[in-house]
């Protein structure tokens, strides 16, 4: 009975000894296995950010190029002498990275999120050969002046699979635009990626500066009807992460499109500087000169500022939850 | 004609595994061909269980574990809705792996706070925390008041409630049939408790792992390895008594009372300790006394069998009997207060619920009707034995 007692405590010690190094090798685990950690620049966020890197050549676009390319399509002169723009669009299924090592299923314009940014001046001829590689049905819709036949909704330009529309109107008015699939439901349809950057030029032209493409955005990617990741031209953090180098003094010109999805606003705000703001970039003269607009979604503005002194500045949502998700960038003014 | 038959015949060893062999055929085919592949044309399941919440000075570490049908890839890390820095010691899990995910953060005592691991397909796992406190580092600090809280809520009580043999041995007969009533009432009510946290803790634990049979097997497997102890005391006490087939007498029946006991404290030794480390709980001093009070009845249930015995046992004996009952609360508050994962809570509080059944089962066997159990004052005193539980139990609540 001694034994039985005697017995009944060695096992309580067993249990204490075979808890000792189980714990002591779970607090010696970060410094002894393998790791992925995060870059420099999330290391000076205190913290914040996301781990590891994106692989872009994998995506097949940089957030360089998501930033500078402009579109002009292919170049052509009609019997009037009026500027033909011809572009093909193909709706693609595709697996994006939107954070490090988080994969999107979304639904591109060839391939890419958001789709290519079209260029084009006020009165020219825009024709896209829409072509949709993809098991729903899908359109293109542009915000701009255009026949009811080519506004691609349900009924005027929508597109099954395997089939083929072409868009043809002028491009007008001049301004800051752009484009986004209208088949239903439509929610689920522009949050896949189905968007991108419509950009007409006025005929007198605008003064000489860098152009900036930012479409803020952001992925559902557990469908739950709410975001988990938000970004600047598709990938959290990416800009945070690798600062956008501008040159000081030169004037930038950005064109900042919002096409976030279940949240009614999203917002760009410049740290150390104030910028001059063109609402949708209809007209030549600024609208209002402040350091932060707010945009409900397909509100987009035109923006132009000037960095006159070099260092690292921080541009973001003013959302702040957005920036912990991703909206958080940085200029890299030399 | 004996070699003959041997060749002819295999060993029966290969007749046995013959069937083994079919089944690693079958399932070679089954793997080669997957005529089910077109129906898992589907996203991967993904599950993760969080089974350990660890607060460190500026930190956070999980213990999770896939407890999905599919490989997960571990991507990103939320605190509070905000991407964060972290580290994982593996980043993809297989079906039932384990990793931990260390994540730096100024989190704030006493406040909520949501964890979330987003995976390589989107999805995220939220893991919410009531209140951040944090978690006892296992040093021999910590470790002594462990101790000390399991002494105090354990040991003490049930060795107080020892010396209430004197008591009983001087009550007039009338009133055993009350005593061991009130032990088994007493006993059903943890029989019910146990089960309960038994089955809270199944189902905290990993799906895949499946909680609810763990619990069950544990209990079943020490009922059935307290029938074959309790046959083997009763052939000891058959040699000492010379009377084959006799139940079991009163110091043995003591001893199995105070196992089941003891198995019962190892298991709220696991929850207070657990709850403590947790930061459920504000364990203040009205609960330890609480548990103090509720416990000093065990040692009545424990002595109630020995106001048969003839002779008055030994203090070995009582302390032996004590140090059975009350110990393992030690024990279960220490190894609840550095995080016994769920599934191990599971399986203790199964060990401790098929054993408490299986001390009611022999006790209520032992006792008999001959003794008074059915009687009037047998059904008070076995209503008694709950309706104490559970009064004391609201000082604990």
């Amino acid at each position: 009975m001694r034994g039985l007692g005697a017995a009944g405590l060695a096992g309580g010690a067993g249990v204490l000894a075979g808890r000792g190094p189980a714990g002591a090798q779970e607090l010696t685990v970060p410094g002894s296995a393998e790791h992925h950690t995060g870059s420099q620049a999330a290391i000076s966020h205190g913290g914040m950010g996301t781990v590891g890197t994106v692989d872009h050549a994998r995506n097949g676009f940089t957030p360089q190029q998501l930033l500078t390319e402009f579109d002009p399509g292919v170049v052509s002169k009609d019997a009037s002498g009026r500027t033909v723009r011809e572009y093909e669009f193909v709706a693609v299924n595709k697996d994006i990275e939107v954070a490090p090592g988080v994969f999107f299923p979304a639904w591109t314009y060839n391939n890419r999120v958001p789709g290519p940014s079209i260029r084009a001046t006020e009165g020219d001829r825009i024709r896209i050969r829409f072509i949709n590689g993809t098991e729903h049905r899908h359109t293109i819709h542009f915000h701009g002046i255009h026949s009811a036949r080519m506004d691609g909704v349900p009924g005027a330009g929508e597109v099954g699979p395997g089939e083929t529309f072409t868009y043809d109107f002028i491009a007008e008015p001049f301004g800051t635009h752009l484009y986004h699939c209208h088949s239903l439901p439509l929610t689920n349809h522009i949050h896949r990626g189905l968007y991108g950057a419509f950009i007409v030029d006025p005929k007198r032209g605008r003064p000489e500066a860098n152009e900036l493409i930012m479409v803020m955005n952001a992925f559902d990617t557990n469908f739950d009807g709410e975001n988990e990741v938000y970004a600047l031209n598709t990938v959290a953090f990416a800009y945070m992460n690798e600062p956008i180098p501008i040159r000081r003094g030169e004037l930038q010109r950005a064109h900042v499109i919002n096409v976030t999805e279940f949240d009614p606003l999203n917002s760009i705000h410049l740290h150390a500087n104030f910028f001059n703001l063109y609402r949708t970039g209809t007209k030549l003269v600024p609208d209002e000169f402040t350091d932060i607009i707010s945009m409900g979604q397909a509100e987009r503005h035109m923006i132009e500022f000037t960095y006159d002194s070099p260092g690292r500045f921080m541009f973001h949502a003013h959302q702040t939850e957005f920036v912990e998700l991703g909206w958080m960038s940085f200029f890299e003014v030399s | 004609m004996l070699q003959k038959r041997r060749r002819l015949r295999a060993p029966a060893w290969v007749i046995g595994l013959a069937p083994l062999g079919v089944i690693v055929v079958l399932a070679g085919l089954f793997l080669a061909f997957n005529p089910i592949a077109s129906l898992r044309e589907v996203p991967p399941v993904e599950a993760v269980a969080v089974e350990r919440t660890v607060f460190t000075e500026g930190g956070i570490e999980l213990g999770i574990r896939n407890d999905g049908p599919d490989e997960v890839t571990v991507a990103q890390v939320l605190v509070n809705d905000a991407y964060r820095t972290y580290t994982i010691s593996d980043q993809t899990l297989g079906r039932l792996d384990t990793a931990t995910v260390s994540i730096p953060y100024p989190w704030d005592d006493g406040l909520p706070i949501s964890i979330a691991l987003v995976t390589s397909t989107g999805l995220t796992i939220p893991h919410e925390v009531e209140a951040a406190t944090l978690t006892p580092e296992p040093n021999a600090r910590t470790l002594g008041i462990y101790a000390l809280l399991g002494l105090y809520i354990g040991v003490i009580p049930v060795v107080v409630g020892l010396f209430w043999l004197p008591a009983l041995r001087r009550a007039s007969h009338r009133w055993l049939g009350f005593y061991m009533a009130f032990t088994l009432g007493l006993l059903a009510f943890l029989l019910v408790d146990t089960v309960a946290e038994g089955l809270e803790f199944a189902a905290a634990t990993a799906a895949a792992l499946d909680g609810l049979l763990l619990f069950a097997i544990s209990a079943l497997t020490a009922v059935m390895g307290l029938v074959a102890l309790g046959n083997g005391l009763r052939h000891t006490s058959d040699r000492g008594t010379g009377a084959p087939g006799q139940a079991l007498g009163g110091l043995a029946l003591a001893y199995l009372i105070a196992a089941g006991i003891g198995l019962h404290n190892l298991g709220e030794g696991l929850a207070v300790g657990a709850a403590l480390a947790g930061g459920e709980v504000a364990l203040g001093t009205f609960l330890v006394l609480g548990f103090a009070i509720h416990n000093t009845t065990e040692g009545l249930a424990i002595v109630a069998p020995l106001r048969t015995q003839t002779s008055r046992p030994s203090l070995w004996h009582l302390a032996a009997l004590g140090a059975v009952a009350g110990a393992p609360t030690i024990a279960g508050a220490v190894a609840g207060g550095f995080i016994l994962s769920p599934a191990w809570s599971a399986v203790a509080f199964g060990i401790a619920a098929g054993t408490i059944g299986q001390v009611i089962w022999t006790v209520g066997r032992s006792v008999g009707t001959a003794k008074g159990l059915t009687s009037g004052l047998g059904a008070l005193g076995f209503v008694g034995g709950l309706v104490f539980m559970y009064t004391t139990g609201l000082l604990v609540a």
